[in-house]
């Protein structure tokens, strides 16, 4: 048919995966299609008002083809409903069978280095073995990205709620990623107002989302850079901040940085690491913890990156699920 | 002269064995295992290792073990089953039982604190080391 060409509708089938007749483009054009008719039969009906046979011909036509055209509207939005169930938790299972694999791959590793720490061992051995381990490492942490992604797709993302210091979380990430400062000779200050209270939150989650953004700054500035951090209360919110001048973003991209697999155009030119799914899931932490996230960038200067998240009400501490 | 030094090393290991605290290690993954059996013991417990859920309810009673790991999924009796087990038997109930295992959903946290794991870790989480100062500061809590 002329249309199915003209209106795009075989790319949207294609893409959707379901037959043409299913595709939205296509219904709508039916919805359109049956506007017109309901309004011709109206018309007919009013000129013939006196002929009862033509009154009920009419009437279970449009009933027969609003029946037609609403099933296919149920049936697809389920089928798209149920396929996207579907992936999530194929992404829960695989990852959850993933991790054993790597667990045992970073024990053994672990398991090895422990061993040598007494006897002598070369030291290309010896870094080998470290690779190893920071390899697996760096290979849980993905599919953990993986799976916190599948939660969130169904809603169901566990979020501590616990006095957490936000300070010792902050100056903790600092010195993990001490040694790559040094190698790309980064600038970082990290300025703090004397008093920052505890915050109301989740220490692991909001540890994430520090390293997070910290690694991409890191990542998007070039040797010899600089990098400002800065923690400040403001009402009953602290606000921490990120400064780089690293790539920045387009402008025109603007608004999609907090997407899923998002990556920016001029980031996906040069660096080839890194899977868009980091600022998703620190979107999604700290809007659970009743925070704000937000950043201003400008393309080749650099970005400043900041979340608020609420300062501890709670005197009394409850005792959390701090273990696991 | 090689049977010799061979039999007083041991006894010089079961002469330290009683003061050596025992751990029950229940996962039935061999390599993970040997990994967490042999780390272990490098840190100076002594280790039993079970294999499916009914060996690791069976050896709890039997050997009274200081502390048990206790992965969730397991062959024959789930993790859940055998943390019934052993509360509900007056000789098991105190011993304090970590699980470690890779499921991290709500409930399955959730459903462990409620049927009485003392804590909870997510193996790909952690490392061996993290592990063993788990288990020691636990030990040390239940002096």
């Amino acid at each position: 048919m002329w249309f199915v060409n003209d209106l795009n509708l075989k790319k949207q089938a294609r893409d959707l995966g379901v037959k043409f007749w299913q595709t939205p483009g296509f219904l709508f054009i039916i919805l359109g299609l049956l506007t017109i008719i309901i309004m011709t039969a109206t018309y007919y009906i009013s000129r013939n008002y006196d002929s009862p046979e033509m009154l009920i011909a009419v009437e279970s036509l449009v009933v027969i083809v609003i029946l037609i055209v609403g099933n296919s509207v149920i049936s697809l939005v389920e089928q798209i409903i149920k396929l996207n169930r579907m992936k999530s938790e194929f992404v829960s299972v695989a990852s959850h069978q993933l991790r054993t694999p790597l667990s045992a791959i970073r024990w053994e590793a672990e398991l090895l280095l422990s061993k040598f720490r007494k006897e002598k061992i070369g030291s290309k051995q010896r870094q080998s073995i470290e690779n190893i381990s920071t390899l697996s490492g760096k290979m849980t942490r993905l599919v953990n990205d993986l799976l916190d992604v599948a939660r969130i797709d169904q809603g169901r993302l566990i979020i501590k709620k616990m006095p957490v210091n936000i300070v010792a979380i902050v100056e903790e990430s600092l010195a993990e990623i001490n040694a790559i400062i040094r190698i790309r000779h980064i600038e970082v200050v990290f300025k703090n107002e004397k008093k920052i209270p505890l915050v109301f939150g989740d220490p692991e989650k909001l540890r994430m989302v520090v390293e997070n953004l910290l690694n991409n700054s890191i990542k998007y500035t070039a040797n010899h850079g600089k990098i400002e951090l800065k923690l400040l209360k403001k009402n009953d919110f602290v606000i921490f901040s990120i400064k780089d001048n690293g790539v920045g973003i387009p402008a025109e991209q603007h608004n999609r940085v907090f997407d899923k697999f998002f990556r920016s155009d001029n980031v996906v030119k040069y660096q080839t690491e890194g899977t868009g799914l980091g600022l998703y899931i620190a979107k999604n932490i700290i809007e659970q913890l009743k925070g704000k996230i937000w950043f201003d960038s400008v393309e080749g200067l650099g970005s400043i990156f900041s979340f608020s998240i609420p300062v501890n009400r709670k005197t009394k501490q409850k005792r959390c699920l701090d273990n696991f | 002269m090689r049977v010799f030094l061979f039999s007083s090393e041991e006894n010089e290991t079961r002469k330290t064995k009683k003061y050596m605290k025992k751990i029950l290690v229940a996962e039935d993954e061999p390599i993970l295992n040997k990994a967490l059996s042999e780390f272990l013991t490098e840190a100076g417990f002594e280790i039993i290792s079970a294999f499916d859920g009914g060996e690791a309810a069976e050896l709890a009673k039997a050997e009274k073990p200081d502390l048990i790991l206790l992965d969730i999924i397991l062959p024959k009796k789930d993790g859940y089953e055998v943390l019934d087990e052993l509360r509900s038997d007056e000789k098991t109930t105190k011993i304090p039982i970590i699980l470690l295992t890779n499921l991290e959903s709500a409930e399955n946290i959730q459903k462990a604190f409620d049927k009485g794991a003392t804590t909870y870790l997510v193996k790909s989480n952690y490392k061996l080391e993290d592990i063993a100062k788990k288990i020691k500061e636990i030990l040390e809590r239940e002096k």
